[in-house]
């Protein structure tokens, strides 16, 4: 917020004595947070309006009788701003007190504690211990308002930012509060469910632990979790998200802030994608149905394709295929078509991937797989269609495949010759399989994803592998060095620069490093 | 009868048995010698702490030493830096495990400077850390003194020096729960008080005490065969001393009067009246009678201190440093905040960086803290008394019998703990 253009208005602003130069209209309490002045707040969201409810963000502002709600004031000109006197001080501490007076003694149960705005202001501005003595005000504890969640209305400090989340989000007003003073309660509205597309992001923004999760509630404590950036692959949207890991084991998504794609939400399906990468693994190499050692399985799969190639060219015919995933990554996808287009010469490529499905015009797409537009852009026209496949196959126009992880694909499977797979989960098609190669997941895979706008978006690895799990691009080396084709990539970051060389909509984009989990106990307080 | 021997290509010495006498016999020009290597530790039973020396000796004599280190190394510095400020007493326990007290309050100390409330910590609680503190120092010199004499072949001095510190230990088992690793000091004061009627005990135990180091004295001080292996041996001059970053008893046995409670005085110990007793010539003996004497003077502190510790808190009272009582964390979620966090998060200590240092069982123990405002250190490094005093074996050694590293690396008093961290 403090980095203005010169188009802009520019007002001086005093904070704690010092000027600065901000744009007109500024959030007051940005502005001040972006000067380094640590003013606390639960109620107010970057993505939400501001209701001033909690007054934690209470700032003298010279020339006002009261202290003023930082949140709900926009900078002026000429504004001398305090944010740490011993008068706002005391306004903060007193303002927790009330908040703390009927708060229930839950953090060795609660689910949000570590990562509680509550606890962390308290630790930060308050400090003191309990004053009253009486008897604290008791609400419904375990309320079922929806699908996934569950209300702790004692814990609720009635910041409507869920509220908030429904109404301007998901428009899906189901919140509401009800009655009075310290009796004030969270409900869901007559009548309602908290039951949109998008409640999940009210556990998200809920600073305390009133709004948990049913999926994550006494899954793991958040300071054994550590964070990994990444991309959720549950549709052609792209949600920039954190994957939450605990020993090899993800426990849930959650949104990262991106203002280009998802600002601070994702949908609901999307967070339970990762479910499917710890179940149901292929995790060793096939041969025809049975456990393979990984080299004897590459060579098999080499010699397959090679048969196959020669008995087209001695035929003069062209019935080898391969089937290229909406659901991979561009390096991926790349490293297939350079082996199988540019190396092995097949003429028929398909794409596949999961089927359409709902969507909105605040998230989701219809098209259910992350990087469509990416596999568009690599593969060279013309690519024919998971239809056409069907029924090329049934008619007997392919008869070898090459299929990377497309595991619910079901063709004929009796039709085919030879069906050479690389897929990271068990099904029909490995079952299938002349030959299967266990590939990773989104989850253990570096990459990038295109999503529908084209935006070349980065995931990182959150997971390691195990067995003999790689990358695909890497399997598709392997595979290339016995079919003397030389893709020799040693990294997700050359096969995405070979990419890149080649094409011109991710020319100018920037890789990255990997990025380091950040552990959430060093984190500090989310809030 | 002549024999030749060749010693090395080309240069032929000329030795004659039975024709030239004895007395004309110069050993070291004649007789050719090449120097061993010799081995000591880094388990050796003459030796108390695991510590290689590569010795090279010629026969009997050293001519060369170094020391290698690192035996119980734990990565003390780098695991510090994952552990919360409070998560760390129990490492500095370990590391002059001896005298565990007296790591616990010296690295206290530091976090309370950087936190800046050392100077409110509750008055009690700082005679508690120089009681017990002096109490693990006395313990710390019986051990010294005990396995040394021991080592030596004085057994008995070693069962009646260690029976003395066992009952201290006990004294100190009954303050904190545990007879080694107490891990009692706590930032802001110290975790418990000390029990009802535990004064007494400790005063009663000190004229125990007395009496085992008067027998000590009485079998070691004028025993000759103490004595010969003492007396002028690891000599270490006053300049060596102060040039090689000597500290505690074994620097003021050279002369060097340099003792932290007195001249960088910390807690209350301005206020008590003692002696820093220093030696003369720096040799094995002198450092045997600082510590004889030092430990008569951590009576006399204990002494004075028992006589007047104040009556009143033993922890600050600030629950953004100490943690609220239980009954308070069970009962109100303002403690029960305060007490998550500080168990999860840690306390915050604001940014900054601190060298603090106190006297140590073997000197100058000393912590050099960066933080950056969170819970957790950037970095704790610890200077370690025996660190610096181990260092000048290399040059004190040579010349010596290999008999006399015995003696002198027993007075050098290397914790492995504390050198090696």
């Amino acid at each position: 917020m403090a980095e203005s253009t010169p188009t802009q208005d520019l007002v001086t602003v005093v904070i704690d004595g010092k000027e600065h130069k901000l744009p007109k209209g500024t959030n007051l309490l940005e502005a001040c947070r972006s000067v380094g002045a640590d003013v606390p707040y639960f109620c107010y969201h970057k993505g939400l309006s501001s209701p001033a409810v909690c007054r934690q963000c209470l700032v003298d502002v010279k020339g006002s009788p009261k202290p003023v709600p930082s949140c709900y004031t926009s900078v002026a000109d000429k504004m001398e701003v305090t944010t740490n006197s011993p008068k706002i001080l005391d306004v903060r501490r007193q303002m927790l007190e009330f908040t703390l007076l009927n708060h229930p003694i839950d953090c060795p149960i609660c689910d949000k504690a570590g990562e509680c705005s509550l606890q962390k202001h308290y630790f930060d501005w308050d400090s003191k211990l309990a004053r009253n003595e009486g008897i604290k005000v008791r609400k419904a504890k375990v309320v079922d308002v929806g699908k996934h969640i569950v209300l702790d209305q004692e814990r609720c400090i009635l910041c409507t930012r869920c509220i908030r989340v429904c109404d301007e989000v998901a428009k899906a007003p189901e919140l509401t509060m009800a009655d009075r003073g310290s009796h004030q309660i969270l409900t869901t509205a007559p009548g309602h469910r908290l039951d949109n597309p998008y409640s999940l992001n009210t556990v998200d923004v809920c600073p305390v632990g009133a709004l948990t999760a049913k999926d994550f509630r006494f899954s793991r404590r958040v300071w054994e979790l550590s964070a990994s950036p990444s991309v959720c692959p549950g549709c052609a949207t792209g949600c920039n998200i954190e994957v939450h890991v605990a020993r090899g084991e993800i426990h849930r998504l959650v949104p990262r802030e991106n203002p280009d794609v998802n600002k601070f939400w994702m949908c609901d399906e999307g967070r339970f994608e990762y479910k499917a990468v710890h179940n149901n693994r292929l995790l060793l190499a096939q041969i025809g149905g049975k456990r393979a050692p990984l080299d004897r399985a590459v060579a098999e799969a080499a010699r397959v394709l090679r048969e196959a190639l020669a008995a087209d060219a001695k035929a003069d015919r062209k019935k080898v295929g391969v089937v290229f995933s909406a659901g991979a990554t561009n390096e991926d996808t790349h490293a297939l078509a350079r082996l199988a287009l540019d190396g092995l010469k097949f003429e028929r490529a398909y794409a596949a991937g999961r089927a359409f499905g709902w969507s909105d015009t605040i998230l989701v797409s219809a098209d259910k797989n992350p990087n469509t537009v990416g596999v568009q852009r690599i593969v060279p026209p013309p690519v024919r269609t998971e239809r056409d496949l069907l029924s090329d196959v049934a008619s007997g126009a392919v008869d070898t495949l090459l299929v990377l992880s497309n595991e619910r694909l079901e063709v004929e499977f009796g039709k085919l010759r030879a069906l050479v797979v690389l897929a990271s989960h068990r099904g029909p098609l490995v079952d299938a399989a002349s030959v299967a190669l266990p590939i990773a997941t989104w989850a253990e895979s570096d990459g990038t994803f295109t999503n529908r706008d084209g935006r070349v978006q980065r995931i990182h690895a959150a997971l390691g592998t195990r067995g003999d799990v790689m990358p695909a691009w890497r399997a598709l080396a392997l595979l290339g060095s016995k079919l003397s084709i030389n893709l020799a990539y040693a990294s997700a970051a050359e096969v995405f620069s070979d990419a890149a060389a080649r094409h011109d909509f991710m020319k100018d984009v920037v890789f990255g490093p990997p990025a380091v989990p950040v552990e959430l106990r060093f984190g500090g307080s989310r809030g | 009868m002549a024999a030749e021997i060749t010693s090395e290509p080309g240069s032929k010495r000329r030795v004659v048995f039975g024709e030239a006498d004895v007395s004309d016999f110069d050993e070291s020009a004649e007789v050719p010698v090449e120097s061993m290597p010799l081995r000591m530790g880094p388990s050796h039973p003459a030796m108390h702490g695991t510590i290689r020396m590569a010795l090279e000796v010629d026969g009997e004599k050293i001519r060369t030493c170094d020391i290698e280190i690192g035996y119980l190394h734990r990565c003390f510095e780098k695991e510090a830096e994952a552990a919360t400020w409070t998560q760390i007493f129990p490492y500095t326990d370990r590391l002059n495990y001896v005298s565990p007290m007296l790591n616990n309050v010296g690295y206290a100390l530091a976090v309370e400077k950087l936190l800046d409330i050392d100077q409110k910590i509750p008055e009690r609680a700082q005679y508690i850390r120089v009681i017990v503190g002096e109490v693990s120092r006395i313990a710390d010199h019986l051990t010294c003194l005990g396995a040394s004499a021991m080592e030596l072949g004085a057994f008995t001095v070693f069962f009646y020096l260690i029976k003395a510190r066992e009952w201290l230990w006990e004294l100190l088992e009954e303050i904190s729960g545990a007879r080694l690793t107490h891990s009692y000091v706590r930032i802001g004061g110290v975790v418990g008080d000390i029990p009802e009627g535990w004064a007494a005990k400790l005063l009663s135990t000190l004229g125990k005490v007395r009496e085992a180091i008067g027998d000590a004295d009485k079998l070691l001080t004028r025993n000759k065969i103490f004595r010969d292996r003492m007396d002028g041996v690891g000599i270490i001059a006053k300049n060596d001393a102060a040039g090689w970053g000597l500290t505690g008893p074994v620097a003021r046995s050279t002369g060097l009067d340099y003792d932290v409670r007195k001249d960088h005085p910390y807690l209350v110990y301005d206020r008590f009246d003692f002696d820093v007793p220093v030696g003369s010539t720096g040799d094995n003996f002198d450092r045997y009678a600082v510590r004889l004497e030092e430990i008569r003077q951590s009576m006399r502190i204990l002494e004075q201190a028992l006589a007047r510790i104040p009556d009143g808190q033993i922890l600050i009272d600030d629950v953004r440093v100490a943690l609220p009582a239980k009954r308070e964390t069970y009962n109100s979620i303002e403690a029960m905040i305060a007490h998550f966090k500080m168990i999860m998060d840690g306390l915050h200590v604001p940014p900054g960086e601190i060298y603090s240092f106190t006297e140590g069982g073997n000197g100058e123990l000393g912590f050099y803290i960066v933080s950056d405002g969170t819970g957790r250190p950037w970095k704790c490094r610890v200077r370690p008394p025996c660190f610096a005093n181990l260092a000048i074996l290399n040059k004190v050694l040579p010349g010596l019998f290999i008999a006399d590293v015995v003696p002198t690396f027993g007075m050098i008093n290397m914790i492995g703990g504390e050198c090696d961290r």
